[in-house]
């Protein structure tokens, strides 16, 4: 029994990560209707960045995100600017479309770059505290991870607050409700996509810090990232930042059930398996509007 | 939008299959195995790219999960094959079991918009691929008398077949009046249904014959290599491949995909001795420019070219 | 003298439009479905880039301007169908409203201003909007655009779908707003209510302007009574 528990704490513990990189995914989708199939592979930056900033510079891993929070927003910037601001001209099925396949070079192209630049091997950051673990009602749950999901919650909080409470936060969720209204108010829709993205990818950097520090980075992790995000998306559906971190630790949590009652190689395939089934019933996933 | 039965696509089909006609004669010429593997792999990837081409160029779904079918074809095909069936049949059974797999799938995932399908059939792919990866782990290898018995040439000349069927029926379908149908869903699907096209059946027929030509793809594959691991054969990269040799070389047309696949494993091979997968990033970056700004592909700017040529 | 001056041609729905609107005036654009009422003013709030012609405010030709961009120069339009965002409250609207800076520099004033108008802002605010009634989502829409502190205010069918009761309420503060000094320019299917608010109205027939003048004289006008306010006229 301690043994299963053991294994839900692990999902919950994944899960916050889970629900972070599903809540750039949303924002950017919510907002610009583009499903950027990319995402993944920012994570995926994310975690390497963090990898150079302790092997090069010496930063402590967590602190590292001083330095990759800007740089994601920033890459986000430069994206919409070269590649996501040209389709959001588009109506939106053609959007939808050119921004899926788009999406889908860039992921091809930031995969093979990343093989090339620093091969196909797993990385993990080593700190001294790596190994850390607190025993709770005799279960362990290791020091790293507990503070990863403390920051992917906080991150979270932070994003609601900025949503509900800075002008342009409210200008963007004006945006993903009616853009046309929104340019009726006096709101530069364009302006608003750009923020929206920069912050999404602003996101998907953040989680890839949190996951190279807990578990590791390898260029592979971009497509499984972006699978992960993706059912996370599908069941909590969008308007919610909180919601959409919930799904993602029921989505942790699932796998961890599943782990156990069917063993390990088919953890994966649940997640998957429940993205497929909630698609089908209900595009507009639970907890969305 | 111009009717596919328009002289300049005539043309190109009728230049390919004569090329693919020429090609028939390349064993004679040589004996050399590296080409004729060489020239195999666009065969089999002109069949990949035609196939899924056929989904996406006509009726404008966009499959990610085209390796699935792929890899249930290589599949069936390989398990009926080592059972003592012959290779023609097992291929077929591989393409019906392709084809039947993807009917309840279709039926179910085509209520979907576009995005939502492509992600979906995405995950299936995966759920595929994960599944066989658990199930048969071990390496698929002939046994030692087929192997004395495996005849190169056998493959290339089914590979010519398959390219050649590809071709056709790409061609076939562009030109009937279900591929005049699919390409009104493909602008604007309501529309065309509310014209009475019956956008369902008519994208279910694109998928069966989609999924049952990557099947044969598939099954073909099977045939061609001596060992192998099954699940290699669910993986994306044949999607993504296919996405790219399509689009690349103008989506929708009968000539694009061959076109695109000729490039494409053109430069890859050229590639792959001294910059292995660096062939993703010049292709990634050639796809994403020509959805940006060439959406018909290579086929388009060769058109653009020639306006050029005729104004001036 | 702030005048809204639009000349307009499209050849699809509309031609060779000019009509005008003077500091002050509340003016009416009547007309049947589909004659292009709507097609103008979204034109002239920008969201539809006119095929021909000019917009005047102020000494520029608004033609070319970006929607957000209008809105800041003191044009708002409250469009068809309210076009509200479902998911926040009314008091989010409001804040919202009063996006630009010129808004934002007199935005405590306008609040007042838009509770004292519609008291059940206040009362609401903390309501999301989708579970208001079609008359109060009206108010909140029309509230929406006047935060943003504009000149004209443009109102693309604000009766639709209203119960007279609240149809009337609306109106009566349109009239309210206009005397405090914001013109308006007003787009209506309900001809007798739109010419007993307007000063001036145009008549606007598949895509033409078929009458203008004062809203009395063409309420007595014989073709106007008969298309429009008659007892065998089709109103919507």
């Amino acid at each position: 029994m301690s043994a299963l528990a053991q294994q839900i704490v692990l999902g919950i513990l994944i899960g916050g990560l889970y629900g972070l990189a599903a809540a750039g995914l949303s924002l950017v989708f919510g907002v610009l209707k583009v499903l950027n199939v990319a995402h993944g592979e920012l994570i995926m930056l994310g975690g390497y960045a963090a990898f150079w900033a302790v092997a090069l510079l010496g930063m402590d891993p967590f602190g590292s995100l001083v330095l990759v929070v800007p740089l994601s927003l920033l890459t986000g910037v430069v994206l919409y600017g070269a590649l996501f601001g040209f389709v959001v001209r588009a109506n939106e099925e053609t959007r939808e479309k050119n921004s899926l396949l788009i999406g889908f070079g860039l992921a091809l192209v930031l995969h093979a770059l990343a093989v090339r630049l620093w091969t196909a091997d797993e990385r993990s950051i080593v700190t001294p505290y790596g190994g850390a673990v607190i025993t709770v009602a005799g279960l362990s749950v290791p020091v790293v991870r507990l503070l990863s999901l403390v920051i992917a919650f906080a991150v979270i909080g932070g994003l609601q607050l900025l949503l509900t409470h800075w002008r342009w936060g409210k200008a963007i969720r004006a945006t993903a409700e009616d853009w046309q209204a929104a340019l009726l108010t006096g709101i530069d829709v364009r302006r608003a996509y750009l923020l929206a993205f920069a912050m999404g990818t602003g996101l998907a950097g953040t989680a890839g810090v949190l996951v190279s520090v807990g578990y590791s980075v390898s260029p592979s992790i971009g497509l499984e990232w972006t699978l992960k995000a993706l059912i996370v998306v599908v069941l909590a559906g969008l308007g919610s930042m909180i919601g959409t971190f919930v799904g993602g630790i029921l989505l942790g949590v699932a796998e961890a059930l599943s782990a156990a009652a069917f063993g390990g190689p088919y953890r994966e395939v649940v997640g998957l398996v429940i993205f497929v089934v909630v698609l089908c019933a209900r595009p507009r996933g639970l907890f969305g509007r | 939008m111009t009717p596919l039965a328009n002289r300049r696509e005539l043309a190109w089909g009728a230049g390919i299959l004569l090329s693919l006609a020429a090609l028939a004669l390349l064993p004679l010429a040589t004996r050399r195995d590296d080409v004729l593997n060489f020239v195999f792999l666009i065969l089999l990837s002109i069949t990949l790219a035609e196939s899924w081409n056929m989904l996406a160029g006509y009726v404008g779904q966009v499959n990610l999960g085209h390796a699935a079918f792929f890899g249930l074809g290589a599949l069936v095909a390989r398990t009926l094959w080592s059972l003592g069936t012959p290779i023609f049949l097992a291929m077929l059974a591989g393409a019906a079991a392709a084809a039947v797999f993807a009917l309840p799938i279709g039926a179910a995932a085509f209520r979907l918009r576009g995005a939502y399908f492509a992600v979906g059939t995405l995950a299936l792919g995966e759920i595929l691929r994960t599944t066989v990866a658990n199930v048969l782990p071990e390496i698929s290898t002939l046994p030692t008398a087929d192997i004395g018995t495996y005849r190169l040439s056998h493959r290339y000349y089914l590979a010519l077949a398959l390219a050649s069927l590809s071709v056709v029926m790409a061609g076939l379908l562009g030109a009937s009046r279900a591929g005049l149908g699919m390409r009104a869903i493909r602008e604007d699907e309501d529309a065309a249904e509310a014209s009475g096209v019956g956008a369902l059946w008519l994208k279910l027929f694109a998928l069966v014959l989609s999924t049952g030509l990557a099947g044969l793809a598939g099954g073909l594959f099977a045939f061609y290599h001596i060992s192998y691991y099954p699940s290699h054969a669910f993986s994306p990269t044949w999607t993504f491949d296919a996405l790219l040799m399509t689009f690349i070389g103008g989506v929708g047309t009968v000539h694009g995909p061959v076109l695109g696949a000729v490039v494409y494993v053109t430069l890859k091979e050229y590639l792959a001795v001294r910059w292995v997968d660096f062939h993703l990033v010049i292709f990634g970056g050639i796809f994403i420019t020509i959805v940006l700004l060439l959406p018909g592909g290579l086929v388009q700017a060769g058109a653009r070219v020639r306006r050029l040529f005729h104004r001036s | 003298m702030q005048a809204l001056e639009a000349s307009y041609g499209d050849v699809r729905v509309l031609s060779a439009v000019t009509l005008s609107v003077a500091a002050g005036e509340i003016v009416a654009l009547v007309g049947g479905n589909g004659a292009g009422k709507s097609t103008l003013l979204k034109s002239i709030a920008g969201l539809l880039p006119p095929r021909a012609g000019a917009i005047r405010w102020e000494g520029e030709d608004l033609a070319r301007v970006g929607a957000h961009q209008i809105v800041e120069r003191g044009l708002a339009m409250v469009p068809e169908g309210r076009r509200l965002f479902a998911g926040m409250t009314v008091q989010e609207h409001l804040d919202l409203g009063a996006f630009t800076p010129r808004a934002r520099a007199v935005r405590p004033a306008s609040l007042e201003r838009v509770h004292a108008l519609f008291p059940f802002l206040h009362e609401r605010r903390r309501h999301v909007v989708r579970s208001l009634s079609g008359g109060q989502q009206q108010m909140v829409a029309i509230g929406r655009a006047l935060m943003s502190n504009p000149r004209l205010l443009m109102l693309d069918e604000p009766s639709l779908g209203i119960a007279p009761r609240l149809v009337r309420t609306i109106l009566t503060a349109l009239a309210e707003i206009n005397r405090a000094g914001v013109a308006v320019l007003l787009v209506e299917q309900n001809v007798q209510a739109a010419l007993t608010l307007a000063h001036r109205a145009y008549v606007l027939e598949s895509g033409r302007i078929t009458a203008e003048g004062p809203s009395a004289a063409l309420l007595s006008d014989a073709h106007v009574r008969r298309a429009y306010l008659g007892p065998l006229a089709t109103r919507a």
